[in-house]
């Protein structure tokens, strides 16, 4: 079944039988975590890099940021018994409108978030599909890991 | 390249926009309406009064009490907001199906056009515009050039996307090249058709390139910025994408910083999942 995050959404699961999916990556970033020997997977769809922006909405919602979602979704699924180690990482969205360079670059912004973040705490990405002006959609099964990115007109492909 | 003609046709195919539509505008226009003006113009489409009721209803405006006519509507939630409403029922027949050549499943589009039409009257509200529905309802209606242009966009994708990812052309430059006529040209042809005032049908052409807008600049520019924000945000969003042109130019010279514009996606996060129990209707 299909569990779905929303934008500013964060979700874990060890239920064999779900489906974490978030639709529509623009400019936000979808970072999917999957443990295979625990078979926990975790889902989180940021929208902005930094939750110095506005710590009452931080504080509301921790997903809306990558300085305080991506902690919090590593820590949902250790919770479910995940580790760090055995973690599979997967990073995609961050896109961008032509021609933006540095000016207004969300996508820019939120891609150096998660890198700079994952860096600190040693956390490597085993893929990335990061940038251009494609707008995603990922799904993560809890059962086995597998991964589909689907791009919005150019279909569904299993990475 | 197809044949333009025939698809300039085709504007006749759309669903009408209702009249009560440009009649609640001049009313929102005249300082000296009142609210049974307005009510009176509202209640006799019946269609758009049940929509109105049940948008109003909707746990996006969370009041506590339901309403069961018009009159109690305006009352609670002021004209402004009524004749929004009354642009939103009145918009949503043509904008609501599904768009296959933009890979848009039915209601991806109209919650596109919505969620715009919200951003760009806030954004107007901040430079200080008193009189936004006109803001409102070319955000609403900017991308109506969709619904025509999607079957030969499906048609022609491969061609489209090649120069896309390519050439660095734009989607709509890319639309121009191949079908010969692009979503926003048709778009101001459909706001034409439809005696939209010379402003409004500006607004829609010129919704990607608001520097070429002679009449509507300003106007121009609110909207492209709300639908940029759209697309950044992925409401709404298709096989497009995000590929169309970033002009700082126009976003300086609505004199928005960086953090202003965060805060405004921050701020319209929140507001997205009660907005869908307005629209899912």
């Amino acid at each position: 079944m299909n569990l779905i995050v929303g934008v500013s959404d964060m979700k874990v699961s060890n239920d064999r039988e779900t489906i974490l999916v978030t639709y529509s990556l623009g400019s936000c970033i979808g970072v999917a975590i999957y443990d295979s020997v625990a078979r926990v997977g975790g889902l989180l769809h940021y929208m902005l890099p930094e939750a110095s922006l506005d710590q009452e909405k931080a504080g509301k919602n921790p997903y809306m940021f990558a300085d305080t979602g991506i902690p919090a979704l590593f820590k949902a699924a250790y919770k479910l018994g995940a580790n760090k180690q055995r973690m599979k990482v997967i990073v995609v969205g961050g896109s961008q409108v032509l021609d933006q360079k540095g000016f207004f670059n969300i996508g820019k912004r939120n891609d150096i978030a998660v890198r700079k973040m994952f860096h600190k705490n040693n956390v490597i990405i085993d893929y990335k599909d990061v940038g251009g002006t494609v707008n995603r959609t990922i799904r993560l099964a809890v059962n086995n890991g597998d991964t589909w990115i689907k791009v919005s007109g150019r279909g569904e492909r299993k990475i | 390249m197809s044949d333009i003609k025939s698809i300039i046709k085709k504007i006749g195919g759309l669903k009408p926009i209702p009249q009560v539509a440009s009649k609640v505008m001049s009313i929102a226009e005249n300082p000296e309406s009142s609210m049974n003006d307005l009510s009176n113009v509202i209640i006799y489409d019946t269609a758009v009064t049940a929509n109105l009721l049940k948008m109003a209803n909707s746990a996006y405006f969370g009041l506590p009490e339901k309403f069961d006519s018009v009159h109690q509507a305006i009352v609670y939630l002021g004209m402004a907001q009524v004749v929004d409403l009354v642009l939103l029922s009145a918009s949503g027949e043509n904008l609501q199906t599904a768009q296959d050549g933009y890979d848009l499943e039915a209601g991806e589009l109209w919650k596109n056009s919505v969620f715009s039409a919200l951003i760009a009257r806030e954004l107007a509200e901040k430079k200080g515009v008193k009189e936004t529905h006109l803001i409102f309802t070319a955000a609403l209606l900017k991308d109506i050039g969709k619904v025509i242009l999607s079957q030969y966009v499906k048609d022609s994708f491969d061609e489209i996307n090649a120069l896309v990812t390519e050439q660095n052309f734009t989607f709509k430059e890319a639309e121009k090249q191949v079908i010969g006529i692009d979503h926003a040209e048709l778009g101001g042809m459909v706001a034409e058709n439809w005696n939209f005032s010379p402003k409004l049908v500006e607004i829609i052409r010129h919704h990607h390139r608001p520097q070429k807008s002679s009449i509507s600049e300003f106007e121009s520019s609110i909207v492209y910025m709300a639908d940029t924000i759209c697309m950044m945000m992925g409401i709404g969003v298709g096989s497009d994408g995000l590929a169309y042109r970033f002009h700082r130019k126009v976003v300086e010279s609505l004199e928005l910083t960086e953090r202003d514009f965060q805060k405004i996606i921050a701020g319209f996060v929140e507001k997205l999942k009660q907005l869908e129990t307005m629209i899912n209707i």
